[in-house]
């Protein structure tokens, strides 16, 4: 009887985690075979015929997808590494200096996830006219790095409240510069954190749809924007195709980030592929 | 000395200037949505906007139907994910490569998460398809339409595919930080396993709990993306009828949206002072208790 149970014990959790990990990844499956999926009529469960429609739309045709793809991810390279420029200094100050509004502004740098994107997006329209940033790239990497605050903030903040700044000191009492001390002290140890932080940004920047159409007013199209029509109108081939694609890019540029800071930096602990 | 004392500031200038930015967009929503408005030659304070959102027939549901599928997907998503992080930790799943497929659908946009619910679940889809091998349905017709049905059962779907392994990965590394140190002293001093967890790891975990639960309710309740490919055409959702109301051609219509905004605003950093209260009170608690 015991022995039943316990085996029971051993099965049940595992099978739970399989069928959680098997959610996750059947509706991917399912994307990726309806990227090549000619017809497929009801209640077929595979394919008839094949096509690579997708492909042809991608390299043949007068879509231009490849080339908003490609703009698209330097917009989200220039958001993540501007979110971190700016968050390496500010969770510095919060980690190591006691001043004025300390408490508010870790407050104030928690609302754009909590407050509702459209209340933001329409709330900037006058502003951004005014300021001659509405339907420019500019003004579209401005919102996006204010949604990015938060998490490159949060996570900045912890790693170098974790690593403190006696190694920093240590290096300036031996003499080193403050630029060298920042160079080969400062920033590889905050590495794995700029990598978590940077992937983190550049993901919430690529996802942006809301945002960017009413900022971008329809003028900056980026790859979302331009998936959207095909999500929406239920050309399923071509729709799953450039899914595929979007989570096929963010996962390569996430690779190049990692081996390249690796290689610069010698960092063993990374945020995706560990 | 007076150059040091100015030099945090400094630091945090770039910061305060975009979060500049944020504020005062937010307040623009919030004073536009009292009726000043002068572009659309509207100059007087008022509640009436509120009002109509709150009492109007055509405006009241879209606040239920928000409140309704968000609670119930974040509450939804927490309690899985939880109860997912906790057999992932005890049967040392977490080690496992297996494991890093919850990090995928973090890179997976809201809009593809409703694609997939699209893939899935229309009446065309491969659960309908699977049920007709299953000599369950005849037709695609006979297949319940759960999606754009007013249970917002194909919003919930999608925000689950995406919340649940985010509540995952978030709650996850500190269950396994604390079941690592904590749970296994108690279990030496002879508490069971499941006491052990229930009495001891759950509440050190709370705060991670409660964030993520802040996190996933403020996103779904404020996003757009998929009540508006899967939901219904009325009511609509709190954003998607928001930007309704903002693209209508009459300016003058602009304060509904902006209401809209502003109770989805209010609610949210209301919730989000809860959870302060909340969190800080456990801060305390758990410097009281020596853990750290």
């Amino acid at each position: 009887m015991e022995a039943i149970n316990n085996i029971e014990l051993k099965v049940l959790p595992k099978t739970i985690l399989y069928i959680t990990l098997f959610s996750v990844l059947l509706p991917l499956g399912v994307l990726l075979i309806w990227s090549f999926a000619g017809s497929w009529p009801w209640p077929n469960l595979l394919p008839k015929t094949f096509s690579y429609r997708v492909l042809a739309e991608l390299f043949g045709g007068y879509s231009g997808a490849l080339q908003v793809l490609f703009s698209s991810v330097l917009i989200s390279m220039v958001v993540a590494f501007a979110s971190i420029l700016i968050s390496i200094p500010a969770a510095r100050a919060i980690a190591f200096y006691d001043f004025l509004g300390k408490d508010f502004l870790q407050f104030i740098t928690l609302l754009p996830v909590i407050v509702p994107v459209t209340a933001f997006a329409m709330g900037t329209q006058i502003l951004f006219i005014r300021l001659n940033l509405s339907d420019t790239v500019i003004g579209v990497v401005i919102v996006h790095i204010i949604l990015c605050l938060p998490y490159t903030m949060k996570i900045l903040t912890e790693v170098t409240e974790a690593t403190g700044n006696k190694m920093e000191r240590q290096a300036r009492v031996l003499g080193a510069t403050p630029y060298q001390t920042f160079r080969y002290v400062t920033l590889p140890l905050l590495m794995p954190g700029i990598i978590a932080a940077g992937s983190m940004a550049y993901i919430i920047s690529f996802s942006q749809y809301f945002l960017t159409f009413l900022v971008g007013g329809g003028n900056i199209i980026t790859f979302s924007m331009f998936m959207f029509p095909y999500i929406q109108s239920g050309d399923r081939t071509i729709a799953s195709g450039y899914s595929i694609l979007f989570i096929a890019t963010s996962l390569l540029v996430f690779i190049l980030f990692e081996t390249l800071m690796k290689r610069y930096y010698h960092v063993e602990e990374v945020y995706f592929f560990n | 000395m007076h150059h040091s004392r100015l030099k945090p500031y400094w630091m945090i200038l770039p910061v305060v200037v975009f979060m500049g930015i944020f504020i005062y967009s937010i307040l623009n929503t919030l004073i536009q949505s009292l009726g000043i408005l002068p572009a659309a030659g509207l100059n007087e304070w008022t509640l009436s906007y509120y009002q109509a959102v709150l009492f109007r027939g055509d405006l009241f549901p879209s606040l239920q139907l928000s409140l309704y599928f968000s609670v119930v997907s974040s509450l939804l998503a927490v309690i899985l994910g939880v109860l997912i992080s906790a057999l992932a930790v005890r049967t040392g799943f977490t080690r496992k490569k297996l494991f890093q497929i919850f990090k995928v659908p973090i890179i997976v946009p809201h809009l593809v998460a409703a694609l997939l619910i699209l893939n899935l679940f229309s009446q065309s889809g491969i659960i309908s398809r699977v049920f007709y091998q299953l000599n369950w349905v005849q037709s695609p017709q006979q297949f319940p339409s759960v999606l754009f049905d007013p249970y917002a059962l194909g919003i919930m779907l999608a925000y689950l595919w995406k919340e649940v392994p985010f509540v995952i990965l978030m709650v996850v590394t500190i269950m396994e930080k604390i079941d690592g140190s904590i749970g296994e002293a108690a279990v030496n001093l002879g508490a069971s396993k499941f006491k052990t967890f229930y009495r001891i790891t759950l509440p050190l975990c709370l705060p991670t709990i409660y964030t993520s639960f802040l996190l996933v309710f403020a996103y779904s309740f404020g996003a757009f993306e998929i009540p508006f490919l899967l939901g219904m055409t009325s009511p609509k959702a709190l954003p998607v009828l928001a930007y309704v109301e903002f693209t209508h051609p009459d300016l003058a219509h602009r304060p509904y949206a902006m209401a809209l905004n502003g109770i989805m605003v209010v609610l949210s950093i209301m919730l989000t002072y809860v959870y302060y209260r909340i969190f800080k009170g456990d801060q305390k608690a758990k410097a009281g208790g020596g853990y750290q």
